[in-house]
């Protein structure tokens, strides 16, 4: 038991010695973690509240057949405003168009349920491949279902019944969206966060590998000894490693999109839905612009984390926080609501996997496209014009540098002593 | 003849956080010609690699000048490579190229003409004997192969200047001996050659002059004929004490061999 013990604290000892051990086990898990989650569930929160803030646009025909309660209660909440189509099949297409979310159809309860008194049917008409036209069916539905419940104990409290086998207000939903678009509002959502996860995890172990990958195997001098100008090999190591996250992230959205109709159309057909998963052909020259940029990116800001690791494991560690971060902005994602706008396409990661998604279900905003293509050739360059800057220096470039890209930073750039016994290499 | 390598005050200073300064190389002079050995001998730490990294332009020079067949190391570092191959136990061979994959790419990434390269591969399979395992992936070589391959790598693109840095470090006896025979052969072929070492016999075996370098600077520079005159020691050994412990020097014996 003693020499497990002694053992035991020696492994913990050279565990806590290794400086990619504690940021990995300890440090990250303490730090970044909790504040990744924390910027994602503020995003998710801030983007939801922006949704339930939005005023759903009804049309509503035949109020007169309701309780006036309830008529008021739609017409004066602030969170619907009342679109005025006195004609049926317009206030329909003005559903499928986008124009409006929601076409509510009262009309006086027919048969046995008519025996009730005020008693109705509502036929709600909106378009599930909205999901703001989805977002204002229920909360219509939850207003009618609160009225009835509020309603029907009332009455049956002032009659001494009991509720059940009432069958007052009932609810009609008529979907107007075809199964070819809410197919597309599903790839919308799946496709790019697959994306951006794949191309990412595509750059992550080549920029590891060509890098500290090349230190660990004794290969880096070999490299400094060919006759071709370093900015040339570098930029052939970036090229190299942008390739392969475009390739994971392409490869990886034709596996997603031959599978999963076979994977979804069983589970839709069970509930009554016929699904198609169609992509526009103009998303394709969208998508691999998309590819390269984000692979552009990642690559590039991979790399400048990587030429700072001498093995493979330290550059596992020094990357991983920013690997993380890539996907920080595609959690912001998970509301279909959430488009390409002007400002939006100037945030790196989420204007790419955004403008993928538009193209996806159709959508073609140029501006908006050509900000994202901008804005993200623009970082790029940034990026390699930093790791160039990084490169000057002969200790880095050798693989002598023992400190890590925040130690750089804090040294180099911002001129900070370092502490006593924090060793730098020579 | 004009000198293939010439450096003159090379000097190279390293800052170190917990040493402060450290002159790694401290004004080196050396010339070294077609046809010849130039070896470098000294103690670990005495500034040898970091010389011949300078050489290779994989380190720059805090100061002082040197250039290899007229290019300067600092400003045309890319001439100064393609006339140059490095070897050293640090410069290994990647492990997912095959032998003669290595070799063509060396050849080709260092300005080899293309129309020769499938030529030059070739011979050089033929040379070193590689021909048997050459579409084997390097990293399923034993050392000996590796050692034939990465030899056959420095020299893919002709380079007129070879530089060895301690090239027999990790080798067994035979490995070692194929090693100073396959430089030999390229003094024959007329090439310059810097070779560094700590094993004294191989700097008798095969130096045509030997420099003596310790922290950092060359303490004598001369033939090996030359230094047992000047200090009347015999052996290399005693040589080398003579200059960098010259307190712990053997009483000279008379220097002839």
């Amino acid at each position: 038991m003693r020499d497990i013990l002694t053992l035991y604290r020696h492994e913990l000892r050279m565990a806590f010695r290794e400086r990619s051990i504690v940021v990995g086990s300890i440090l990250m898990p303490l730090v970044l973690y909790p504040t990744i989650l924390w910027l994602t569930f503020t995003g998710i929160t801030f983007v939801q509240g922006q949704t339930e803030g939005q005023v759903a646009r009804i049309v509503v025909h035949n109020a007169a057949a309701v309780h006036p309660a309830l008529s008021n209660a739609l017409r004066v909440s602030d969170k619907f405003q009342v679109v005025t189509e006195p004609d049926a099949r317009r206030a329909a297409d003005l559903v499928r168009a986008g124009a409006a979310d929601l076409f509510i159809l009262f009309a006086p309860a027919a048969g046995t349920a008519s025996a009730l008194p005020g008693n109705f049917t509502a036929t709600l008409t909106f378009d599930a491949s909205k999901e703001r036209s989805a977002a204002a069916r229920d909360r219509v539905a939850a207003a009618i279902d609160k009225f009835r419940e509020d309603w029907l104990e009332r009455e049956a409290r002032a009659r001494g019944v009991p509720t059940a086998g009432w069958n007052a207000f009932t609810l009609a939903d008529r979907d107007v969206s075809t199964g070819r678009q809410v197919g597309a509002r599903i790839l919308s959502l799946m496709l790019p966060l697959f994306f951006v996860i794949m191309v990412a995890i595509g750059c992550f172990y080549p920029a590891i590998d060509t890098t500290a990958g090349e230190r660990e195997r004794g290969t880096w001098e070999t490299m400094l000894t060919l006759s071709v100008p370093r900015t040339r090999v570098v930029l052939a190591k970036y090229l190299s490693v942008a390739t392969l996250g475009c390739l994971a992230g392409l490869i990886n959205l034709a596996a997603m999109l031959v599978t999963i109709r076979p994977i979804l159309a069983p589970l839709a057909a069970r509930a009554g839905e016929t699904l198609e998963f169609v992509v526009s052909p103009w998303s394709v020259p969208v998508v691999l612009v998309g590819a390269v940029l984000l692979a552009g990116f990642a690559a590039a800001g991979m790399m400048i984390f990587a030429v700072f690791a001498r093995t493979f494991k330290e550059g596992q560690a020094m990357i991983t926080p920013f690997y993380m971060l890539l996907f920080i902005p595609v959690f912001f994602m998970q509301d279909p609501e959430v488009t390409l706008t002007t400002k939006r396409a100037l945030l790196p990661v989420m204007n790419v996997a955004l403008m993928i998604r538009e193209a996806i279900v159709g959508r073609l905003p140029w501006l908006q496209i050509a900000l994202t293509v901008l804005s993200s050739v623009a970082l790029i360059a940034l990026c390699i014009r930093a790791a160039a800057f990084i490169l000057r220096f002969e200790d880095v470039i050798i693989g002598s540098y023992s400190g890590s890209f925040g130690q750089f930073v804090s040294r180099r750039i911002l001129g900070r002593t370092p502490k006593r016994g924090a060793a730098e290499g020579a | 003849m004009t000198a293939s390598i010439t450096a003159r005050a090379l000097q190279k200073v390293f800052i170190d956080e917990g040493r402060g300064e450290v002159r790694a190389v401290d004004g080196v002079d050396f010339e070294c010609r077609p046809g010849e050995i130039f070896g470098l001998l000294g103690a670990n730490g005495a500034g040898k690699t970091t010389t011949l990294r300078m050489l290779s332009t994989i380190l720059q020079p805090t100061a002082g000048t040197a250039t290899v067949m007229g290019h300067d190391i600092v400003t045309q570092p890319e001439l100064v490579r393609r006339h140059l191959g490095f070897y050293s136990a640090s410069t290994a061979l990647y492990p997912r190229l095959t032998a003669r994959e290595t070799i063509e790419f060396f050849a080709r990434v260092n300005g080899y003409p293309a129309d020769r390269i499938a030529a030059r591969v070739g011979a050089l399979v033929e040379r070193f004997g590689i021909g048997a395992y050459a579409k084997a992936r390097v990293d399923k070589l034993s050392s000996g192969m590796k050692q034939k391959v990465s030899i056959a790598r420095t020299v893919a693109h002709d380079p007129p200047v070879l530089i060895f840095d301690e090239p027999t470090v990790g080798l067994d006896v035979i490995n070692a001996l194929d090693m100073q025979q396959v430089i030999a052969e390229f003094r024959a072929e007329g090439k310059a050659i810097v070779f560094s070492t700590h094993i004294m016999s191989e700097a008798e075996r095969l130096c045509d002059r030997i420099a003596i370098i310790n922290g950092g600077r060359i303490l004598a520079c001369d033939t090996l004929a030359a230094l047992r005159e000047a200090t009347g020691h015999r052996y290399l050994e005693d040589i080398f004490v003579h200059f960098v412990r010259p307190e712990q020097a053997m009483p000279a014996t008379g220097g002839r061999a």
